[in-house]
């Protein structure tokens, strides 16, 4: 914990300090042609994206987590200091367990391990809508199957009209279609809500 | 009183059959979706449609003959024995196309479900009540004891329209937004979402500089006064870095947005950038 916070202090001394400040072209130019002109990943049209994994987590060994895809691929997941891991919200290693569901992006090693820059554990995109509410619940109609989506007050985000995000979502209507990205409960029907598009 | 009531059941199920009619025989949508209802997959997309069709005049018959005197004692036996049908329909089309939808009353596409079932049992029941009317007509029951009647049929319709997904609409769905209204059950979302300050870095000059730079998604984040620092991973001249955007936490201003970029290992900041006009 006391490493956590001597590193965020840290970092926001860096960012905050003021010391080395440079013009916004420090890095180069802005114009949208030095963006673009990054190699493009090189990928056989058909083929699977080498540095993609996705599937259920069959055993976490140290740093190393098994994959079973849903294709009936295995893979063996290297997770780094600088791999990111969202599970509902930003989260730590340790919050991974063994059933989860995840995709995971990074590059894939000689041996066949993906080394992961970003993972993402239960994460869940779906359109619904909304059948009836309860207290910081959304029933959700999902095709005519019923999901049950927990709102977590001050972590829940809406997004009404494509307008900034906030975390008030009292203004969803029953009946409305909705976009969810969310964590699914493994194994379950239920999902916790993380951000939630809506018209209004 | 109990044949009077019964001979009302030819009434109910004729009704419920001539809207079902009404439905299947003039409604072009749910003729379309006809295709897609578990009929279609049960019996081929092709076969669908007309089987729809003639289904329906089957009911409209039926509903009519029902509803039009005389009435004899096989019109309600008819009626149960279509009903019965549509139980095993519903009962088979849920296990073998559980997504389809079942076509039943609307043009809306509402899958089968143990909802869908209860009416169509609910008819059996109506259809096997009326052949104890014996032949009776359901009209001289219907004035001989009007409030009697009326108050059974209102119910018995009642029932058919609560046990129907496809009326959900018209009559649940306000309830429930009544409901949300006088209880605010989502009160309580305060603050900045994280994904507030993500959509503002995004749009920042701070972040079109690094962007390419950037090989992970958010890793961490916290409150620091009016910031809310976001970090990534990056890599920066072959070196591992952590690139620490500052986002202000209370406002929309995505020319404030600072970002450094600071080794992993030596914890040195490589880059720092800022707008100069905000460079304090």
């Amino acid at each position: 914990m006391a490493t956590t916070m001597d590193r965020r202090r840290l970092l926001s001394t860096a960012v905050l300090g003021g010391a080395g400040i440079a013009g916004a072209t420090a890095l180069g130019s802005l114009a949208p042609e030095a963006a673009f002109a990054a190699e493009p990943v090189k990928i056989e049209p058909g083929a699977p994206d080498p540095n993609f994994a996705e599937g259920r987590v069959t055993s976490i060994t140290g740093s190393v987590v098994l994959l079973a895809g849903s294709d009936g691929a295995l893979h063996r997941i290297q997770v780094t200091n600088g791999t990111s891991i969202w599970k509902f919200q930003p989260t730590t290693f340790d919050r991974l367990e063994k059933g989860d569901g995840m995709y995971v992006r990074g590059v894939r090693l000689p041996d066949g391990t993906l080394a992961a820059d970003s993972l993402w554990a239960n994460i869940v995109n779906l359109t619904a809508h909304i059948a009836s509410v309860g207290r910081n619940v959304l029933h959700l109609d999902h095709h005519g199957k019923r999901l049950i989506g927990h709102v977590v007050p001050g972590t829940t985000a809406a997004v009404y009209n494509g307008t900034p995000a906030i975390s008030d979502v009292s203004l969803l209507k029953v009946g409305g279609h909705v976009q969810v990205i969310g964590a699914w409960h493994p194994d379950t029907n239920e999902i916790s809500i993380a951000t939630v598009y809506a018209a209004n | 009183m109990l044949q009077s009531l019964a001979a009302l059941q030819s009434l109910l199920v004729g009704v419920v059959l001539i809207w079902s009619a009404r439905i299947k025989l003039f409604d072009r949508r749910a003729a379309e979706q006809a295709r897609t209802s578990a009929l279609g997959t049960l019996l081929g997309a092709e076969r669908a449609v007309p089987a729809y069709r003639v289904l329906g005049g089957a009911e409209l018959l039926l509903g009519i003959l029902l509803v039009l005197p005389p009435a004899p004692v096989a019109e309600p036996l008819a009626a149960a024995a279509l009903a019965a049908g549509f139980v095993g329909y519903l009962g088979y089309a849920r296990r073998v196309a559980p997504d389809a939808s079942c076509g039943c009353l609307s043009a809306k596409a509402t899958p089968v479900t143990g909802r869908s079932i209860a009416r169509a049992g609910l008819l059996v029941l109506a259809g096997l009540v009326g052949i104890a009317a014996g032949g009776t007509y359901w009209l001289p029951a219907l004035t001989g004891s009007p409030a009697a009647s009326a108050g059974l049929l209102l119910a018995e319709a009642a029932l058919v329209v609560a046990f129907s997904p496809e009326f959900d609409s018209y009559w649940l769905l306000p309830l429930r937004r009544l409901r949300a209204r006088l209880t605010h059950p989502l009160r309580g979302g305060s603050g900045v979402p994280l994904l507030a300050s993500v959509q503002q870095l995004q749009l920042s000059a701070a972040y079109r500089q690094v962007g390419t730079l950037l090989t992970s998604d958010v890793r961490d984040h916290w409150l620091e006064e009016s910031w809310r620092m976001v970090c990534y991973s990056a890599r920066y001249q072959g070196r591992a870095a952590t690139a620490v955007f500052a986002v202000p936490a209370g406002e929309v201003a995505p020319d404030r947005v600072r970002v450094a970029l600071v080794d992993d290992s030596t914890g040195a900041t490589l880059v720092s950038l800022a707008d100069p006009a905000y460079a304090t």
